[in-house]
């Protein structure tokens, strides 16, 4: 079970940074080459406010999982991992 | 008013050198072909990309591009200190907006539904993107403007930028327009207008269904009040002067407003030429007759007009040739035959 | 900086706190907030919005709402400075401020291409009439004009198009303008908005510790500046002067403002020196007020260092809405009627202050006796724009 969940996380993990790149627009980066406990916001990726909201869609549109509140935002948005689980606990199954 | 710098993208490049080849070598064809569209004067894709100055743009549309780059451009051109940079305002000038990311919103509510629409897109899809975009780019904390009326856009962008002078709100302004073609509005033009089937504005028929040919692009001036930077030439479009010492009128007859008999009214006592057919049609294509006016009086050079076809025999530029002038007036007439007239001179 | 003065000679406003001034100042004065859903257009959303419900307000398929608000609103003004017979001699100018009006932004047009290549163009047509100051000018027959500006600054359009109407009397390009801002509610900008997660699912309540967002409203704000000289010459004594503007970029990001608030001390700091007042000399401020967690937060702070702890402000978009490009020129309205009768509403939606900002705006109708009124706008962007406004 914790063999599947893991595997399950590698293939969110590498999903999500290709879509991060692709989706909001960040040239120079290559999805293979973010870690996996990359910060998202300021140090690390760099993100913005408009970056969190745009991976609000990027979940729903592409994981189906809505972030109904952005207050919880900061902790979900933390890094790749954080985000990575959080899909992973939501995604209907 | 004076233009101390200058910048341009449009469809055979960016900056002034682009310029003077494109005026020198003169018409080409349409560079893109749709199938709606008998063809367009598009800005190539490579042109607009700039890693340095637009490193901190990666999410910029093209309309927001052309303009960062075009104003970067007019500042870098004009030489001001650095220091003075917080004295500048900007005024933006576009016909249409970045209607290319309104439709592509639009179809994110018809794919997505309301509550499933991209933020992104929503903030670039506003007018005022770019302004602030340069603003951006620049560090300019000075007044920001985005204006647009339709034909009359880039005559009020200058009057606004006259005025702003005069009141001392600023001592630089960069004014320009930016205007682009995308699949929608290239449909809207061929319902709307008549569109050359051979890919040229005959910017000299005057004809009651003139042709065009639909274009992108943006054009910026740097301008002050401040004579020692007056690298190029004065701009005004509020002090006309005599008609006498007019020495040559660059038509704006680009066939985006319609009938086009009223230019047959005006006087034949100068010279004339047109650069829509290099330049293309768009409602705020006087910015880019003002640059190639501007050009002219500084190089005290004309270009021929690019098309030759004059059956009202005018007196157009036939060659490219060295030769002294001081007084140019851009004129359009707009879609309900007002008069719109930009003057551009130089001291003699 | 030339001496002439700038008086403000009509004043028109159409929300949906009201279809005229006295409606609306009889709903400030009621606190009552006409906000409810959203039957303009099919929306998934259920965002509280604040609609004008006017049987009496033309919807036709020819002419954007949003123009129809601005003449509504123009009519009011025009008729109360005494030009409802024309203009006569004089040069008028006209300055508005619009966000809707200006885009190709109809979604049966759009949805009709996608599907089949091609869509009539009827919607294209009416678009192409409705740039807001040139449909003005045709619509009051106002003809020979040669300073006609449509602003399209996002939330400052309204103030923006008044300081640049400003700015030609002063230079004596004209010797009065039609000057403000209008817009429609429309489904773009609430699906745009929402997806920001910058709207409210409740009534707005700016700077209030627990705001939650804005609601969208729509109307139209208009004002007739005119040279005080040619005030004279008509035989009337005006009591209300636009004195200053002010208009500062941010320059630090497209949708958040930039947080020391630079860029609106900057645009006051502006508005004030032209009219020669210091802060002391405020008697209240009308700010932009969102109702968003930065807007209010950035805003506040300023006010609060600018004008001190004691500032008296409030945000009328409790009782509007936030209008957009409308937004400048109802709220400038605003400003002249408190100044005029000497109160002002309370900061409808407010109820707790907010540590983080410090100081709270007004929570209940106050008189105000001094005679100079501050507009704050701050847009998308980054554009921070202020006005200056006195009475004699």
């Amino acid at each position: 079970m914790a063999e599947n969940k893991e595997a399950e996380l590698k293939t969110i993990r590498k999903k999500l940074k290709e879509l991060l790149v692709s989706h909001l627009s960040l040239e120079d980066v290559v999805p293979e080459k973010i870690k996996d406990d990359e910060i998202l916001f300021g140090e690390g990726l760099g993100l913005d406010s408009l970056d969190a909201v745009e991976i609000v869609v990027l979940l729903q549109r592409n994981f189906g999982v809505e972030v109904k509140d952005m207050a919880q935002g900061k902790k979900i948005f933390y890094s790749v991992d954080t985000l990575a689980n959080y899909i992973y606990d939501n995604q209907k199954k | 008013m004076h233009i101390a710098g200058m910048g341009i993208v449009f469809n055979r490049g960016r900056g002034l050198a682009n310029l003077d080849q494109a005026l020198t070598e003169g018409w080409i064809m349409p560079n893109s072909v749709t199938a709606s569209c008998a063809g367009v004067y598009q800005v190539p894709p490579e042109v607009i990309i700039d890693k340095q100055v637009l490193k901190d743009v990666r999410r910029a549309d093209n309309f927001s591009k052309m303009a960062t780059l075009a104003a970067f451009d007019a500042l870098a051109d004009s030489g001001i200190p650095e220091e003075n940079k917080s004295k500048l305002g900007i005024i933006l000038t576009t016909a249409f907006g970045p209607h290319v990311t309104t439709f592509g919103f639009l179809n994110e509510i018809l794919t997505y539904g309301d509550a499933g629409v991209s933020p992104t897109l929503f903030s670039h899809s506003v007018h005022n993107a770019a302004a602030s975009y340069i603003a951006l780019n620049l560090q300019t904390r000075g007044p920001t403007l985005t204006m647009t009326q339709f034909a009359n856009s880039f005559q009020q962008a200058i009057i606004l930028a006259e005025s702003w002078l005069k009141e001392k709100r600023c001592e630089y302004i960069l004014v320009g327009s930016v205007d682009q073609i995308g699949q929608v509005m290239e449909y809207i033009c061929s319902q709307k207008l008549k569109l050359a089937s051979d890919g040229k504005i005959k910017p000299f028929n005057f004809s009651q269904i003139p042709e065009a040919v639909p274009a992108e692009g943006s054009a910026f001036f740097l301008v002050t009040d401040n004579i020692k930077y007056n690298k190029y030439c004065s701009i005004s479009a509020l002090q006309q002067g005599t008609k006498k010492e007019d020495d040559l009128y660059i038509l704006d007859s680009d066939g985006m407003c319609g009938n086009e008999e009223c230019y047959k009214n005006i006087t034949k006592k100068v010279a004339f030429t047109s650069y829509a057919p290099v330049f293309g049609s768009m409602l705020t294509l006087s910015a880019f007759s003002c640059m190639a006016a501007a050009l002219i009086l500084k190089n005290q050079k004309i270009y021929a007009s690019p098309i030759q076809e004059n059956p009202h025999n005018l007196n157009i530029l036939t060659k490219n040739e060295t030769l002294a002038v001081h007084k140019i007036k851009c004129l359009r007439y707009n879609c309900y035959q007002e008069e719109l007239i930009i003057q551009l001179s130089r001291p003699r | 900086m030339p001496e002439t003065n700038i008086a403000i000679t009509g004043l028109g406003a159409v929300s949906a706190c009201g279809n005229d001034i006295n409606e609306t100042l009889q709903n400030f004065s009621d606190g009552a907030r006409n906000a409810g859903k959203v039957t303009l257009f099919e929306s998934e959303l259920h965002y509280p919005v604040f609609q004008i419900n006017n049987p009496t307000l033309l919807d036709d398929p020819f002419t954007m709402r949003t123009l129809n608000l601005a003449f509504q609103a123009a009519q009011e003004a025009i008729l109360e400075a005494e030009f409802e017979n024309g203009f006569g001699n004089l040069r008028v100018g006209i300055s508005l401020g619009t966000t809707v009006a200006s885009q190709l932004n109809d979604t049966d047009f759009y949805r009709q291409y996608l599907n089949q290549g091609s869509a009539p163009m009827n919607s294209v047509d009416r678009y192409l009439k409705s740039n807001l100051a040139q449909a003005l000018a045709q619509f009051f027959k106002i003809t020979k004009i040669n300073f006609c500006t449509t602003i399209v600054n996002a939330c400052s359009s309204g103030t923006d198009a008044i300081g640049v109407g400003l700015s030609w009397l002063r230079n004596d390009y004209c010797d009065l303008v039609i000057a403000g801002g209008a817009d429609e509610l429309n489904r773009v900008p609430l699906d745009g908005f929402g997806s920001l997660s910058v709207v409210s699912k409740s009534l707005c309540a700016p700077f209030d510790r627990d705001r939650a967002g804005l609601n969208l409203g729509e109307g139209a704000g208009i004002i007739i500046l005119e040279k005080e000289t040619i005030a004279h010459k008509r035989k009337k004594t005006p009591s209300l002067f636009l004195k200053g503007y002010g208009l500062a970029a941010d320059a630090y990001h497209l949708t958040a403002p930039r947080p020391d608030g630079s860029g609106l001390e900057q645009a006051l700091e502006q508005a004030l020196k032209e009219a020669n007042l210091k802060p002391k000399d405020v008697a209240f401020i009308n700010a932009h007020g969102t109702a968003t967690k930065d807007n209010d937060l950035v805003e506040g702070k300023v006010l609060a260092k600018v004008f001190g702890k004691k500032v008296k402000f409030l945000s009328t978009k409790g009782f509007t809405g936030h209008t957009l490009g409308a937004a400048g020129g109802l709220e400038a309205v605003f400003a002249c009627l408190g100044l005029r009768h000497g109160w002002v509403p309370a900061c409808a939606g407010f109820m707790n202050i907010d540590p983080g900002i410090g100081v709270a705006p007004i929570t209940h109708k106050t008189k105000i006796s001094g005679n100079c009124a501050v507009s704050t706008s701050l847009a998308f962007g980054g554009n921070n724009a202020a006005l200056v406004i006195t009475r004699n």
